[in-house]
Order: structure tokens, then C-alpha cells, then sequence
């Protein structure tokens, strides 16, 4: 988890980050939450026989991901304004992704103190970015 | 070539046009196992107690959590903008958030639709796509205010 963000601590440049496990039933769940049930996500047999090396991750999980990162940054007394990804590339399921955030510019705005990011979720390989995209956030001062 | 990618009147006519309301409840249940799946350990998310000791009136959502279509096997499926695709196989490009007030479990939230573009164009992988961008407007039913707003991207080839 990471820790609620001051908004007069923070430095652009700063990153974020969270690195979570992505087994078989966590994307179950997943399907539960969501009500996207659909069979490459958590049927071997369905998944390779759609030419998939593996179950994957779904792509509105690795969305959601970064919401939770950057509400953990905001706190109780923050607010995300908004965010955004893309889904550029498949990650399969049963290795850890890395979801990241880093403050790409710290400003005030109609009274508010912002941060923009750039966010993203990384294979385990800490190189592959499947799930560009960037954010603003409120937070106290 | 130009040919080829250029939108059917069906496909032209289909944007900006508005779904018919679906209906989205959000439940305690539902934001738990929102929030287990997408890994939150914030006690606000799972116990009552812990939500009103910290000022809400019961369990909040999480950030993007706007509960799930009331499903009835027995009713016709909502009726939403389409258009002939000669398409079959679908992609998510993407998605953006815009959470706008908090919602919190008990709400039924009333989500609209529109596609606000479409655009063919070439692809190296698939020959030719379909790129189509989609707004979804969630309105509180209980005091009609705009909870969030939600913008997608689909591929279609």
C-alpha cells in the first residue's frame, strides 16, 4: 500500500508504485466484480485455443489498478479528478505486474493544489508498459 | 484506398445517438468484491463502522466502481446505438474515469450511452479497423445528480 500524499512533500519526478500478484483466481474475482466473464480471462483450454500463451488479465482490472494506486496517494482527504489508459498490449495471468505513477507536474488551479501523472501498469520483465496513461489528482496541502 | 476507409451512412448515423437507460446498482456486496479483486485494504471499503466513523453515510465506492447492470434474464436487452459492422472480432483500447460526486452502496445509478466517434482506418496487423469512442454518463437515481463520467475506446477488425 502506499502512503497518503501531501501535496507540499511531493516533487515532480516522484514515482509510485505497486507490484501485485496476478494468479488465476484473483482474475475470477475479477470476473465477479466486473461481470466480464469472458472465457480467455480464466479458461486454460478457451484461452490457447485463441492463440493466447496464457488466461490474461483484464484489461479493465490493470484500469481499476491504477485507480487504486492513486487513491491510496490521495487519502481521505485527496480526490482523483480523473484517469485514463490504454490498453496497448496483453499481459498474461500468473506473473506480477507493476502499477506506476509518477508526478509529471505539480501546480494550483482554480484553488486547488494538482498533480498531474503519468501512470501505467509493467510486466514483471519491469520493462514491457502494456497500459499507458496519465491522471489528475487533488490533494492537501 | 481513401474509399475503402470511409464510414457507412449507418455508421455515421449512429453517433451522437443515445442509449436507452441502463440501470446500475451498487451494492455492499458488490463494492467488497469490487474492492478485494482490485486488491484495496482500506477498512472503508469492507466494514460499515469504519466508512461512518470516517464521515460516510455507509460503504463508498471505490474510484470507478458504479455497480453492475441489474440483470433479468426474462427482459429484452436495453436498446444502445449500433450499426452494421462488417467487423467481427473486438478489441478494449481504452478507458478514462471522471469520478464527479461519491457514490456509496444502496445507490442505483442510471448510465447512458452514446458513441461519440467512429473512424476507419488502416491497420498493419488487421488490414483495415474500426476505432469507435463511447461516452457513458452515470446519474444518481435518488437525487438525479451526475456521479461520473466514463469514456471508452473499442477496436474493432
Amino acid at each position: 500500500m502506499v502512503e497518503a500524499q501531501n501535496w507540499n512533500a511531493v516533487i515532480e519526478g516522484q514515482e509510485f508504485i505497486l507490484t501485485e500478484e496476478m494468479d488465476s483466481q484473483r482474475l475470477v474475482v475479477w470476473a465477479a466484480a466486473s461481470g466480464d466473464f469472458y472465457q480467455i480471462h480464466y479458461d486454460d483450454d478457451f484461452a490457447k485455443g485463441n492463440n493466447l500463451p496464457d488466461i490474461i488479465v483484464h484489461g479493465a482490472l490493470k484500469g481499476m489498478l491504477v485507480g487504486r494506486l492513486l487513491d491510496e496517494i490521495c487519502g481521505t482527504e485527496g480526490r482523483i479528478k480523473n484517469w485514463g489508459v490504454s490498453y496497448r498490449g496483453m499481459d498474461p495471468a500468473r506473473h506480477d505486474l507493476t502499477i506506476h505513477a509518477t508526478v509529471t507536474k505539480k501546480y494550483e488551479e482554480d484553488g486547488e493544489k494538482l498533480l498531474d501523472l503519468e501512470v501505467g501498469v509493467k510486466q514483471d520483465d519491469g520493462s514491457t508498459e502494456t497500459t499507458p496513461g496519465t491522471a489528475t489528482v487533488a490533494l492537501p496541502a | 484506398m481513401s474509399e475503402e476507409l470511409e464510414l457507412t451512412q449507418d455508421m455515421k448515423d449512429a453517433i451522437d445517438r443515445e442509449g436507452d437507460p441502463v440501470l446500475y446498482e451498487v451494492t455492499t456486496l458488490g463494492i467488497r468484491t469490487f474492492a478485494r479483486a482490485v486488491g484495496y485494504t482500506n477498512e472503508i471499503y469492507y466494514d460499515e463502522d469504519v466508512a461512518k466513523a470516517g464521515g460516510h453515510p455507509t460503504l463508498p465506492s471505490p474510484p470507478g466502481y458504479l455497480g453492475m447492470p441489474i440483470w433479468d434474464p426474462n427482459k429484452a436487452p436495453s436498446r444502445q446505438p449500433t450499426f452494421n459492422s462488417p467487423f467481427t472480432r473486438n478489441l478494449n483500447g481504452g478507458t478514462q474515469v471522471q469520478p464527479i460526486e461519491q457514490v456509496y452502496a444502496g445507490d442505483i445509478l442510471s448510465a447512458v450511452s452514446r458513441i461519440t466517434n467512429l473512424t476507419m482506418s488502416p491497420s498493419r496487423s488487421f488490414g483495415k479497423m474500426l476505432i469507435r469512442e463511447s461516452e457513458t454518463v452515470y446519474t444518481r437515481q435518488s437525487d438525479g445528480k451526475v456521479v461520473a463520467k466514463t469514456q471508452g475506446q473499442g477496436i474493432s477488425y
